[in-house]
């Protein structure tokens, strides 16, 4: 059914610390390296070595330049995928419900043999998490590797989503966010995780960490004048360098 | 967003067929539609073309036709799906009313404004179907549903009176519909342009939160070339072109036919000219409402062109 869960045992989701991610996108490639043999498998590409390539991915990153007044300019690496969210509009505007959440984890998924391909599920959706494969015909999302968490034949520490077990620099982190007990909850707690765009009212379960407050007053040093009347002529040099001589 | 041809012209020409059955429900409220037999199979076939024309030309744009079927089973929640139900419903009432008012039995009447309450049904869930999706300030608009209904009507009502010129007759009470539903939807359509420039709901602050007061300004895509979200949903349009469009529509399709109707005495001199006249104006608004159509879709801003360097999701 397009209706979603009443209630939901689980909150399965993603936790990205824009002060960690350094833009390196190991964990869109390991997603769509991943996904084009899972679940939602294959994840076409049109024109792949042409002039004009595209395909689907389920995980893309932004990067944006931040101009704030107090810390100045900084650039933030902004990886989004599916935010897997509780009043998730994309399954309720689904004529077919292909397009479900789940009751027992929260994961959204779409069913490949149900869709009619009208993609309506993704104009609903505000972060531009689905992506329409046009091989295939159906529309295709992140399915927080639905195949691999659960997965008994790959070793217990693997089975973490494809994104979060191949990010180097650790900025991804993986859990129940409905769990107020769990690291990843009390990671949130403490550092203000926050939602995207929450005007539009979908509650997504995935929230992202900001980028800390740059610290640079305190490191702040004054420099000492080498001279000592502030005129540097070409004996006081001769003057400086003899005595570092010595 | 992208303007899908086959949704286009699937909103253009089933809203004329109900526009026309709509027109056919109010004349019949007020008068007599007992035409001759000719006439009312030139109505029949037009409204029936049309809307059929129409809805199998919006299966076109699915992925998978063949499975079309399914979108009749999520009518509790889905506005599309009750769309299609609602479509696919109105044809049982349709087809009698045909059958009966061809055969001049008194029953047609029942079945023709049944039909019409489902052709309304159906332009509502239409535009519904556009007006809840919050993603696009400028569909997510009280004002759409109404717009949809009023050029369904509207159109429907020009092509029965474009007919009339044809067959050189007058029905009671058609003369005035025609001019106010062609002005109600001129002046509906000028307040919704108006709306939907003032309208703003997310930005690039909200959508990344990277601080309400910074200035926020994409440095790096995802990608260099496009992806499904670039084409699908981030389309412009020079505002230059979209309103000399907007105003191609303005003129096809309210002020030529309204001219025409009222000036008709005093502009055509023989029966023939007459004709090629009417049918013209009936081409034109009909082009008139697919340009209105596509400015519908290519000035419609998704917010996820927030993510690939736009400020504000505002309209020009």
């Amino acid at each position: 059914m397009t209706t979603l869960p009443t209630k939901q045992n689980k909150k399965l989701g993603l936790v990205i610390d824009l002060d960690i991610c350094v833009g390196c996108h190991a964990c869109a490639v390991n997603c769509k390296e991943w996904n084009t043999s899972g679940h939602s498998s294959p994840l076409h590409d049109i024109d792949p070595y042409g002039d004009d390539p595209t395909g689907v991915w389920f995980n893309r990153i932004h990067t944006f330049e931040v101009e704030s007044e107090i810390n100045g300019s900084k650039t933030v690496h902004f990886p989004k995928s599916c935010l897997h969210c509780s009043d998730a509009p994309c399954v309720t505007v689904c004529p077919t419900g292909a397009s479900y959440k789940r009751e027992e984890d929260g994961i959204v998924l779409v069913n490949p043999d149900t869709c009619i391909g009208c993609k309506l599920c993704s104009w609903s959706c505000p972060y531009g998490a689905r992506e329409y494969d046009e091989e295939a015909g159906i529309m295709k999302k992140c399915t927080l590797c639905v195949d691999k968490i659960y997965n008994e034949n790959i070793p217990e520490a693997d089975r973490v989503p494809a994104c979060v077990s191949t990010c180097p620099a650790g900025a991804r982190s993986f859990g129940d966010l409905g769990d107020e007990n769990s690291d990843i909850f009390k990671l949130v707690e403490e550092r203000n995780g926050y939602d995207l765009m929450p005007e539009q009212d979908c509650a997504p379960t995935n929230k992202y960490l900001p980028p800390r407050e740059k610290n640079n007053q305190s490191n702040k040093k004054e420099l000492e004048s080498i001279t000592k009347d502030n005129e540097i002529t070409f004996d006081s040099w001769k003057e400086i360098i003899e005595n570092a001589s010595k | 967003m992208h303007p899908s041809k086959s949704i286009i012209f699937f909103t253009v020409f089933s809203g004329t067929g109900y526009g026309i059955l709509l027109c056919l429900s109010y004349l019949a409220i007020l008068t007599d539609i007992n035409f001759d037999n000719n006439f009312k199979l030139l109505l029949m076939i037009t409204s029936f073309v049309f809307i059929s024309s129409g809805l199998l030309s919006s299966t076109l744009h699915l992925g998978h036709p063949e499975r079309a079927w399914r979108s009749f089973s999520q009518w509790k929640s889905s506005w599309l799906s009750r769309e299609g139900l609602a479509a696919v419903v109105t044809f049982l009432p349709l087809m009698i009313f045909y059958l009966f008012w061809y055969l001049d039995s008194f029953l047609y009447i029942y079945f023709l404004h049944s039909t019409s309450i489902l052709c309304l049904i159906t332009i509502y869930c239409t535009g519904q179907m556009y007006a809840t999706i919050k993603t696009i300030p400028a569909w997510n608009n009280k004002m759409v549903t109404p717009i949809y209904t009023i050029n369904s009507i509207c159109v429907g009502a020009l092509t029965v009176y474009c007919f009339t010129r044809f067959y050189g007759f007058e029905i009671n009470y058609l003369y005035h519909f025609t001019i106010v539903s062609l002005s109600l939807c001129l002046f509906l359509k000028v307040i919704y342009w108006y709306i939907i420039s003032k309208k703003i709901v997310s930005t690039a602050n909200s959508a990344t939160g990277l601080g309400k007061n910074n200035n926020i300004s994409l440095f790096e895509g995802p990608h260099t070339g496009k992806n499904f979200l670039t084409t699908e949903m981030i389309n412009k349009i020079k505002k230059e072109k979209a309103n000399f469009l907007r105003l191609c529509f303005v003129v096809l399709t309210c002020v030529l036919p309204i001219y025409m109707i009222i000036q008709e005495a005093s502009l055509i001199i023989d029966s023939f000219m007459l004709k090629v006249s009417f049918f013209l104006v009936l081409i034109f608004a009909l082009i008139g409402m697919l340009i209105e159509r596509y400015l519908f879709f290519i000035q419609a801003k998704h917010v996820v062109s927030l993510y690939y360097g736009e400020k504000k999701s505002i309209n020009e």
